[in-house]
């Protein structure tokens, strides 16, 4: 039988032969493609070298010419040099393929820290960021929001409020006229007026809105600018209860922490009359950040905010209503001001000029 | 304005630091805006209120601080004390025509005067409170008014005609140069000193260069007066002259300080520049006697209005300290009735309120409790804020930045822009005057501010952008004495590509269709869905790409693109749309209620049909007539497509729409789908008079 054991040894050579070149495959640094060649070429290696039609199947019809005896000797070694082809190309088509697998998914691979597809977002103006955040704390406290005219009379501006003809904040060049002799408002305090007309007493409401004072723009002014109005009404009220009421809605605002000041001032729609300060919110009243003269309060630790005091008895009257029976408070305050002083802005003209590059900074 | 830390100290004996000082003085509402250094001297820069001018110089701010410390005040030794000479006399040198402006007038002549250069202490005084040396007699007329309070003037006595004074009103067409060399025309409103001929001074504001101080004065002629404070406020503002003398005069002097400050003034003259002094004039031709201001209980005001506890002998203590009297019941101690006279010096205490303040101030407002108010009603947002913040929100969302911008706008966009219904485009609000040349108009529109904002972001190379301003717009009442109309516009503007974020290529180019959805947007977002565009022509925007904006049927604003003609103007080289809407309008509009539909059993099929349409035929009329055929299996029509060019003519469109058909209880086959769609097709073409693309 060794022709037969021949024939197959002949067969095994000329297939370790042909497979020389995947028997000790190194793939490091080859392309894509040669890879992909090498694989087809194996194809056709395993088409020519294993199934039915191959040489190593052809060998099995020689078991005729074996002696009975050594039949099962010679099955077994084609069946071995058969499985020992099999193995040889599977595991080259394994190691082929997991090469183009990895070839294909670097391909494909993508820089994951690129900026996603996000359609840009626009921006509230900073002014309604301020204006939403304190009417939510005072609708929580219990106010009502109002909004009115920004033309009015001179009685909605000045005489309801207790400024007679001749008050110097009256003949002051700060008022906007129209043609027609209406006021722009001066101040947001209008509204104290009208709410009262319209709710009577008791009530609790702020005003926010716009004011014009005649002021030419520079860094800190601007002819337009808005303010918020709070006013409460009620038996009873005192002062304290306006300093309760700032302290708390600037807490609120700014922290648990921030403290408040009030200085005696003078405004013809209260009396007594009260400036109100509160600690400042970067140097938490120190006069110093980051090793240095603390920016939003100029090193003084305070911030001064706005104007308050007792509803003026004659305001109370104007409105019909009895200031021996009813007390209350009113404060005011630029909203401008306080965003210049919370995001250090140098120049007040920001506000209007409508700069996206401004604009975006804010949400 | 600024008061020297020593000079204080001549008139109080205070053991407090400048710190201190400025300290306490703040905490009584003088507010102490700085303090720095000036020789051996400190400077206080005081911000004070409109109030108190009795607080303009050193006595008042002297006496806020006696009250403080509890400390009386330095008794300054006036020299002379003489009885004022008898009227008959006095009026052969002074004479008041008009009594009605000035109260009171005193003067006094002093002879032999040498004129020259100020000591040195008298130079540091001024210098340090930021006053400039002129020559000793004009500076002591300085020094004493920053000391006491009380605006004087000096005349050369040899330079008045016949020697005296008359207080009269000016002549209309009456002229004055005054110190400032400027030349003046007076009129019967103002106050004049005149000498027997001609004004010689504009009573309480500035004295006339004739009869003024020079080198070669030898006699003097000291006036210290009081003026009616409306009318040298009105003067003032007439002659568009404002000195430190009118500042104090138009906001009220001590009407009882004359003499004092008078005498004061005399003895410096006398001491510093050699002046032997004749009698005091004084005539005082109305005397004004305080009003009393009566309270029935003003420990309890206190009280009732600040929450302090302030017994009635420590409120009088603090009044009494601020010389304010108050008279004391005879008959019955427990009685709190009180009247309270205020002093000569103060002009603001009116009320009850007023007595409060003072008070309080003194007895400290960070004792004031710090409470909240009892609770009450729940808050509310204004009626339309909720819709209006998810409006505002929505346009957030989709790119949109807000702006704000003036409510005055130049005269030069008049008529150029088509104004929203309810706002005329005729009738608009002007300011008398503006501080921003040209913008005396109050907007009618919002536009031409976002225009401005656009024309600022193209100069940064901000191309590609999507603003919106929420705001009120402005055109006249409906008569002249009719407050104007206020109404609350939404104004949009877009241009260029959309963006990503931090990603430099852009996307598609916007068009009028991301304007309209953006309107459809934000309305939608406020609860208003039935908006409806209609083709119009519109002043501002481009013939062909303008339309109305409809909201149940009613023009509530415009959209569209800005005409050429606009864009050239602001040089825009690219298309930019705007809209505008009268959010008042449709804000009020009930929100639509849901109410849920069941979800559909059965799978729906759709077909797509397109027609052919003449180029001026509109997509609404296709819908409105698809719309009369539903009901049964035809459930919704859906835009797909316009298209003109290759295989279309030159007039035509080839309009695709996706028809949907569907049944509730089972599930449609093909061959009845397509024998409905046929006959939907085939009816509309009858109808619209137009062919489905083969
Ligand atoms: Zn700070």
């Amino acid at each position: 039988m060794s022709d037969e054991r021949d024939k197959v040894e002949a067969v095994r050579t000329a297939f370790t032969e042909e497979f020389a070149p995947y028997a000790d495959l190194r793939l490091d640094g080859m392309s894509l493609s040669d890879v992909e060649s090498l694989l087809r070429g194996l194809g056709e290696l395993k088409i020519k070298h294993s199934g039915k039609k191959s040489a190593i199947a052809a060998t099995m019809k020689l078991i005729g010419g074996v002696a009975p005896e050594e039949r099962g000797a010679f099955g077994q070694l084609v069946q071995s040099v058969e499985k020992e082809i099999a193995n040889s190309i599977e595991a080259a088509e394994a190691g082929l393929n997991a090469f183009i697998l990895n070839a294909k998914l670097e391909r494909e691979r993508i820089d994951v820290t690129l900026p996603g597809r996000r359609p840009r977002a626009g921006h509230l103006h900073l002014i309604t960021i301020l204006r939403q955040q304190i009417e939510d704390i005072f609708v929580s406290m219990g106010y009502a929001i109002e909004n009115d005219r920004e033309i009015e009379t001179d009685y909605y501006n000045f005489d309801a409020l207790n400024i007679p003809e001749g008050h110097p904040a009256r003949e002051s060049q700060d008022t906007f006229y129209t043609t027609n002799g209406f006021a722009l408002r001066s101040q947001t305090s209008t509204v104290q007026i009208r709410a009262m007309e319209r709710r009577g007493v008791p009530i609790r409401i702020i005003a926010p809105g716009k004011v014009f004072r005649r002021d030419t723009p520079d860094m800190t002014h601007v002819p337009m600018f808005h303010q918020i109005e709070g006013l409460c009404v009620d038996k009873g009220i005192t002062m304290a209860h306006l300093k309760g009421t700032v302290t708390e809605w600037l807490q609120r605002l700014f922290g648990d922490d921030t403290i408040t000041r009030f200085r005696p001032s003078y405004f013809p729609f209260t009396e007594p009359s009260a400036e109100f300060d509160f600690s400042c919110f970067k140097c938490h009243g120190t006069g110093r950040s980051d090793n240095d003269r603390c920016r939003p309060c100029k090193g003084s630790g305070w911030i001064e905010l706005g104007g308050s005091g007792m509803v003026h008895p004659n305001v109370l009257r104007a409105v019909g209503v009895d200031p021996t029976e009813y007390s209350g408070f009113a404060f005011g305050f630029g909203l401008e001001r306080m965003c210049a002083m919370m995001y250090a802005l140098d120049d007040i003209r920001l506000m209007f000029d409508n700069d996206v590059r401004f604009l975006e900074q804010f949400r | 304005m600024n008061i020297s830390y020593n000079w204080l100290k001549d008139l109080i004996n205070v053991e407090l630091s400048p710190i201190e000082v400025g300290e306490q003085l703040t905490r009584v509402g003088l507010a102490v805006e700085g303090i720095h250094e000036f020789g051996n001297d400190f400077v206080l820069d005081i911000d004070l209120t409109s109030n108190r001018p009795d607080c303009l110089s050193h006595l008042g701010v002297a006496r806020e601080l006696g009250v403080i410390t509890e400390t009386p005040l330095n008794e300054r030794a006036a020299k002379y004390r003489e009885v004022p000479l008898p009227a008959v006399l006095a009026g052969e040198v002074v004479t008041i025509e008009a009594p009605e402006l000035c109260n009171r007038f005193t003067a006094r002549i002093i002879r032999n005067v040498k004129i020259g250069p100020s000591p040195q202490w008298l130079v540091d005084r001024l210098e340090a409170i930021g006053e400039r040396s002129i020559n000793n007699v004009a500076d002591i007329t300085n020094y004493v008014m920053h000391e006491l309070g009380q605006p004087m003037h000096a005349f050369d006595l040899d330079k008045l005609a016949g020697g005296r004074i008359i207080v009269r009103r000016a002549k209309d067409g009456e002229t004055i140069t005054t110190l400032d060399e400027v030349e003046r025309t007076l009129s019967e409103s103002m106050l004049a000193i005149c000498d027997a001929e001609k004004p010689a001074a504009v009573a309480g504001i500035m004295g006339g260069l004739g009869s003024s101080i020079s080198d070669d004065t030898v006699n003097v002629l000291l006036e210290v007066a009081y003026f009616d404070r409306e009318n040298i406020r009105a003067t003032s503002r007439k002659l568009n002259l404002a000195t430190e003398a009118s500042y104090r005069f138009e906001r009220g002097v001590d009407v009882e300080n004359l003499i004092n400050a008078s005498n004061r003034a005399t003895q410096l003259i006398c001491d510093l520049a050699d002046g032997s002094a004749g009698d005091l004039i004084d005539i005082y031709p109305v005397k004004k006697s305080a009003i009393p201001v009566i309270s029935n209980d003003i420990s309890g005001t206190v009280r009732r209005l600040t929450g302090l506890a302030v017994a009635a002998k420590d409120c009088i203590r603090i009044l009494s300290a601020l010389g304010i009297r108050s008279s004391e019941s005879e008959t019955d101690p427990e009685d709190q009735l009180r009247e309270f006279l205020s002093p000569t010096w103060r002009h603001d205490i009116a009320i009850e309120e007023d007595l409060v303040e003072e008070i309080a101030r003194h007895a400290g407002y960070e004792n004031i409790g710090t409470e909240l108010p009892p609770a009450y009603g729940a808050g509310e947002y204004q009626a339309n804020e909720q819709r209006l913040k998810r409006l505002r929100q929505t346009l957030t969302d989709t790119g949109f930045d807000e702006a704000i911008s003036y409510s005055f706008i130049d005269t030069k966009y008049d008529g150029k822009f088509k104004t929203v219904p309810g706002i005329s485009q005729t009738d608009l609000v002007t300011l008398n005057d503006s501080v921003i040349e040209g913008a005396v108009r109050m907007r009618p529109t919002l536009i031409p501010g976002l225009l401005a904002a656009v024309r600022h972001n193209f100069n940064q190379q901000r191309r590609n952008l999507k603003l919106y301003e929420i705001g009120k717009a402005f055109s006249a009442g409906d008569g002249y004495d009719e407050l104007p109309n206020e109404k609350e516009l939404l104004a949009m503007v877009l241009t260029g590509s959309e963006t990503y974020e931090d990603r430099a290529m852009t996307g598609r180019e916007l068009d009028f269709f991301d304007a309209k959805g953006s309107v459809e947007a934000a309305l939608s977002a406020a609860g208003i869905e039935n908006v409806k565009c209609s083709a119009d022509m519109i002043d501002h925007l481009r013939p062909g790409q303008s339309a109305d904006i409809k909201v149940g049927g009613e023009t509530v604003g415009y959209l569209g693109r800005l005409s050429d003609e606009i864009s050239a103007t602001n040089k825009f080289r690219q298309p930019v749309f705007v809209a505008e809407v009268n959010l008042d309008l449709i804000l009020d509009a009930d929100v639509k209620t849901v109410v849920y539909k069941p979800l559909p059993k059965f799978p729906g099929i759709s077909r797509d049909v397109s027609f052919i349409v003449k180029r001026n035929d509109v997509y609404s009329d296709l819908v409105a007539e698809l719309e009369t055929l539903k009901g049964g299996h035809f459930r919704d029509v859906k835009f797909v497509d316009i298209y003109e060019g290759a295989g279309i003519a030159e007039d035509e469109r080839s309009l695709t729409v996706r028809l949907e058909y569907r049944s509730d209880d089972r599930t449609l086959t093909e061959a009845e789908v397509e024998a409905l769609h046929d006959q939907i097709v085939k009816t509309i073409g009858e109808k619209l008079g137009i062919h489905p693309r083969i």
